[in-house]
Parts: structure tokens; C-alpha cells; sequence
């Protein structure tokens, strides 16, 4: 059953759900979103039911719970009936022709569930177009009911009215409702155009950043080391006392190279981010400020997912940079808790104030880095102080746990 | 001097046993993996250990967490952790029991061959080696809070060479001045820190442990 499956899944998409539930988030068309999700979600379960009664369906068996021979034996089932009540007809004489009711009551759920497919299939406008497929279905079905009660007086034109004006208001009405779905969806592809496009600048600003500290760092000590071996080769019977200081210095560009290699790791991913998760490397990272911080930590045993996990990490460590650069603060503090599908983390200072996201480049980076997960960023800090970071990213615990103790 | 060895890389794993067997010391056993450090550390009782923090299978810090584990059940067993990183925190984790005969350095320091076999000995000796990028991370925040904040500079310095193990002539040699003096600074920290006279291994263990809590 295709058809009334891919009904389903354009009425109700998964994703589009989700997505109205964080445009919801961001206070626009929350209510007309959702609300339209559940008429989608009544009205194609009503038309699974319609489809399945009627019986006919062209599609492919595996699609739904209906078996296909079970519905075709429905829709025989169906034309046998009709076609035998003609039989009695006209055995029983073949007076007023009664079996056009019949034909009637059975074609009525084939019409509807017809209509509905079609207008199901429009894109855009989906309410007004299922309206009208349902107006003109009782239209039509006024009309035969009309004919087939002995076409007197045309009563059907007062229903016919009645359906047109209301059709007519809602056509009128639809533009003029603000932030319909498609207005708030229209937004949603903004955003995320947006954002996609600034979490690739970093990204890419990242790797060129990467490859000059490699080439300038490591590479370049390894290639000294390798000659600083090789004059060492050669020197080895001449001029020992000299071989062993090239060796000496062989081994100090190891070390460099090392070093180089683990500052450059600190930024990508930090070690201790991988071994103890985000609560771990938060405590790391307070170890490292020369002001008391106090750190409140509130986060599941489960990992929460790596890229949210990394972006609060670099947020953190930026936010306590400019503690200790500008604020000249004696205390500060971190708050991190996951609560409603949200970490939420506020850092913040008994300092100066006056910090402004605009200047320097830091924290806008971190917006940046954080409006890939819808996440946001907002930065408190009155003259005089005090100064207050707060960072909200949608996050769920990952099914990672964090290392085994 | 029996010695147990836990390292994932073949490379490294081979070196390390071929340098300690050089120094006299005999490899009794050389794991592979997180879940038999333990066994190995219980079941051998060595008298120093040298582990590897990042092992399979989760690769994060299993070393690390058998180290202390090892240690929670036999206090005191000699381990020096290596690491390709050295993370101050970990540093205040292997020492919080405060029972000395810990080590945490960087894996680079292997390459100076003498100075990383002293650090094992010095260990195995029961005394504590930190690796100077631990001290000097942790010498670079400004030391404002107590007690640490009632420390002279110079005592600072003696401190911070202390935590990287070094004996009390090592310290003089390198301050270019006398042991005495030396020892007279290092009993003006013990005084400042409130670290009561006792047995002198553990309260140079203490002293580090407050200047890595700072």
C-alpha cells in the first residue's frame, strides 16, 4: 500500500517533526506546526482506515499490514456484491432500481479515499487542497443521491453553496495566516544554510591551520633530525666526538617534533576530551587557571555526542581565556548541566564587565562553532561586571560511556 | 630489580624491555592491554612498574586507572606512568594517596636514556618523579591562594625541582648553591605547609601533592 504509506510519510515526515519541534524552540510558529503535524497524522490514519476498508489498493504487498490478496478478495468481495444485488433485482422483478444505492454506498469510500490521495500528493497548500477534494466528493455525491431519488427539485445547489463559501474563506484565509509551516520550514533552510556554511569556514580555516604548524613544526624538525643522522653517519669514524653531538642534537629535534605534535593535538582533540569526557576536561581545564573556579558539573554517565562534546569544550576553554586575560577577575565559576535535551553552560566572573562578543575574534568563533547544533551563545557583562557567558547547544547523551572505572 | 611493563605498541614494548633488561632489571612481565595490567601488577607484586596511560581496548586512560587501582590494593607498589601527554590532573589523581613511589612522564623522556632509568629507580626507591611540563604548566598559573601563596619564589623553585623528583643534591646543583641551604629550604616549605616532621620521603610526597592541589 504506496500510496497510503507515502500519505503517511508526507503527512507526518520524521525529520519534519523534528524540525518543528526546534522551530518551536526558537518561539516562531510553534503551535500552527505542531497542530498541523496531528491533523496530518489523523487525517492519514483515517485514510489507511478508508483505504483498507474499501479494499482497493494498486500497490505493492510488502508496503503495509494489509496483505494484497486479502485486499483484492475485499474489492471482489466488493463488485460480487454489487453485481449479485443487480441479479436479485432483476430476478425480483426489476421494478425501482434499489441496487444503485448499493453501487452507491460502495463506491462513496472509493471516492473519498481517491480525493484524498490526490490532494495528499499536492505540495504546499495540503489542508486546502484536501478541503476541496472532500467538498467535491459530497458535492458529487449530493448529485447522485439527487438522480438517483427521482431528480426533482435541484436541492443539492444549497449544500453546493454552503461547501463553495466555506471553501472560499479558507482559500482566502490560508495566505493570510502568519507563519504558516512553510514559512517557518522557508526559515528553518535559511539558518541552516547559514550555519553549514560557517561550521565549513572553520573547518576549513582549521585544517589550513593544521597543515602550516605541521609543516612549520614537526616536518620541519624530522627533516633536521634526518640530517642531523646523516652528517652523524658520516662523521662516525673521522670525527667521533663531533658525531655524538650531532646525535645530541638528532635527539633534541625529536623531542621538538613531539612537542609540536602534542600542541597541535591539544587543539584538535584534546587527549583528556577523549579519555574523560566533557566533565573530565572541564575539571582539566580549571586545573589550569590561576583563579579559583568553581565547577558544578551535572552531566549523565553517558558521553554526550563527540561533536557537541568537542564545541562545549572549546567554548569552555575560550571563555575562561578571556576570564584570565581581560576580566581581571578573583573568582569564577562554571555551571554545566544537560537537562530537556539541552547542556547548558554558563561561565562566569567577578571581574571588570564590559566584555563585548563583537570584539576580537573568540567568542564569535565559538558562536559560530555552536550555531552548527542550533546552538547559541550570549554574553552578559555590564561595566563594572559581573561578567556572564552562557552557551545552550540541543544535545542527547550518546550511547558512548565514558572510559570503564 | 623486578619490573613489569604495559605497553600496546609493539615498538615501544620491545624498547623498553630491551633498555630496563640493559640496566639490570628483570622484565618479569610485559602486557599488551588494559584488563591484564592489573592481574600482572597483583599477581607479580614488582618492585617497579612502568605503564603506558592509553591501552586497548578503549584506548582512553585504562593504564592510568590500573595504576591507582594497583596501588589502592597494594599501597605504595612502585609504578612511573608514561604518557605521549601529560595532564595535571591525572598527575593529582596517582598522587592523592599519598604514599609515594609514583612517577608520570612524558614518553619523550625515554630518549634520554640515563635520566629515565634514574627516574625508574627513583621510583622503585619509593620516591616521586613528575615530569617537568607537569610542574611547568602548573608553575605558570600565578600562585595567589594558600598555603602555596606563603612560599618565597626561590622556595617555589625548589618545590617545583622537587616534584620532578630530583634528590637534594640535584637541586643544590642546579640552583648553584649548597645542599644545606638546600635542605634549609626545603624544611621552610614542610614548616609553611603545615607538613608535621615524619618520615622525610613522604613529606617531600605531601609537599608535591599540595603544590599540584594548588
Amino acid at each position: 500500500m504506496a500510496g497510503a504509506g507515502a500519505g503517511t510519510g508526507r503527512a507526518v515526515p520524521p525529520d519534519t517533526n523534528a524540525m518543528s519541534k526546534d522551530v518551536s524552540d526558537r518561539g516562531s510558529s510553534a503551535g500552527a506546526a505542531g497542530e498541523s503535524g496531528r491533523v496530518g497524522r489523523w487525517i492519514a490514519r483515517l485514510f489507511r482506515a478508508t483505504a483498507g476498508f474499501s479494499g482497493l489498493s494498486s500497490d505493492a504487498p510488502a508496503s503495509s499490514g494489509w496483505p494484497w490478496a486479502a485486499k483484492w478478495r475485499v474489492t471482489s468481495f466488493g463488485i460480487f456484491l454489487g453485481l449479485a444485488v443487480t441479479v436479485v433485482w432483476a430476478v425480483t422483478g426489476a421494478h425501482y432500481f434499489w441496487p444503485g444505492w448499493i453501487w452507491f454506498a460502495l463506491a462513496l469510500p472509493l471516492a473519498f479515499q481517491g480525493a484524498i490521495r490526490r490532494a495528499l500528493r499536492t505540495n504546499g497548500r495540503r489542508a486546502l487542497a484536501m478541503h476541496a477534494a472532500v467538498s467535491l466528493v459530497v458535492a458529487l455525491a449530493g448529485i447522485v443521491i439527487w438522480l438517483l431519488s427521482g431528480h426533482g427539485y435541484f436541492w443539492p445547489i444549497w449544500p453546493f453553496l454552503g461547501l463553495a463559501i466555506a471553501l472560499a474563506g479558507h482559500a482566502w484565509l490560508v495566505p493570510m495566516l502568519p507563519n504558516n509551516r512553510e514559512q517557518a520550514l522557508r526559515e528553518r533552510v535559511a539558518v541552516l544554510t547559514r550555519t553549514r556554511r560557517g561550521a565549513l569556514d572553520v573547518q576549513a580555516a582549521e585544517m589550513q591551520r593544521l597543515e602550516r604548524d605541521l609543516h612549520d613544526g614537526a616536518q620541519a624538525r624530522l627533516v633536521s633530525l634526518g640530517m642531523s643522522l646523516g652528517m652523524a653517519d658520516e662523521l662516525l669514524d673521522i670525527d667521533p666526538a663531533e658525531a655524538r653531538r650531532l646525535l645530541v642534537d638528532a635527539r633534541i629535534a625529536a623531542g621538538d617534533a613531539l612537542a609540536d605534535l602534542r600542541a597541535l593535538v591539544r587543539g584538535i582533540h584534546p587527549p583528556v576530551l577523549a579519555d574523560r569526557g566533557l566533565n573530565g576536561a572541564i575539571q582539566a581545564l580549571v586545573l589550569a587557571v590561576p583563579i579559583p573556579v568553581e565547577a558544578t558539573i551535572d552531566l549523565p554517565e553517558a558521553r554526550l555526542a563527540l561533536p557537541v562534546e568537542s564545541a562545549a569544550y572549546f567554548a569552555v576553554a575560550e571563555a575562561l581565556t578571556n576570564v584570565v586575560k581581560h576580566s581581571e577577575a578573583s573568582t569564577a565559576w562554571i555551571q554545566v548541566h544537560l537537562a530537556d535535551g539541552k547542556l547548558s553552560i554558563v561561565v562566569g566572573d567577578d571581574g571588570i564587565g564590559g566584555a563585548d562578543p563583537e570584539q576580537g575574534t573568540g567568542l564569535r568563533g565559538i558562536e559560530r562553532r555552536l550555531a552548527a547544533f542550533d546552538g547559541t551563545l550570549r554574553v552578559s557583562s555590564p561595566p563594572g561586571g559581573p561578567t556572564l557567558v552562557t552557551m545552550e547547544v540541543p544535545c542527547e547523551p550518546s550511547s558512548q560511556k565514558t572510559s570503564p572505572s | 630489580m623486578r619490573a613489569v611493563i604495559a605497553e600496546d605498541l609493539a615498538l615501544l614494548r620491545d624498547g623498553l624491555v630491551r633498555l630496563l633488561t640493559a640496566h639490570d632489571f628483570d622484565v618479569v612481565e610485559a602486557v599488551e592491554d588494559g584488563p591484564s595490567v592489573l592481574g600482572a601488577l597483583i599477581g607479580h607484586r614488582p618492585d617497579v612498574a612502568v605503564i603506558d596511560v592509553r591501552l586497548p581496548p578503549t584506548f582512553t586512560n585504562e593504564g592510568l586507572l590500573a595504576a591507582i587501582e594497583a596501588r589502592r590494593q597494594v599501597p605504595g607498589l612502585p609504578i612511573l606512568v608514561l604518557s605521549q601527554y601529560v595532564e595535571p590532573l591525572y598527575a593529582r589523581e596517582l598522587l592523592s594517596d599519598g604514599a609515594g613511589g609514583v612517577g608520570y612522564l612524558l614518553k619523550d623522556r625515554v630518549m634520554d636514556v640515563g635520566q629515565f632509568v634514574g627516574a625508574v629507580r627513583q621510583v622503585a626507591a619509593g620516591g616521586t618523579v613528575m615530569d617537568p611540563e607537569v610542574v611547568s604548566r602548573l608553575l605558570a598559573k600565578r600562585v595567589r591562594d594558600e598555603p602555596l601563596g606563603r612560599l618565597t619564589t626561590r622556595e617555589r623553585e625548589v618545590l617545583a625541582l622537587m616534584a620532578e623528583g630530583r634528590s637534594n643534591a640535584a637541586v643544590a646543583s642546579n640552583m648553584v648553591v649548597s645542599e644545606k641551604a638546600i635542605s634549609k629550604h626545603i624544611a621552610n616549605i614542610f614548616v609553611k605547609l603545615d607538613l608535621a616532621p615524619s618520615d622525610d620521603d613522604n613529606r617531600r610526597v605531601m609537599a608535591v601533592l599540595a603544590y599540584l592541589n594548588s
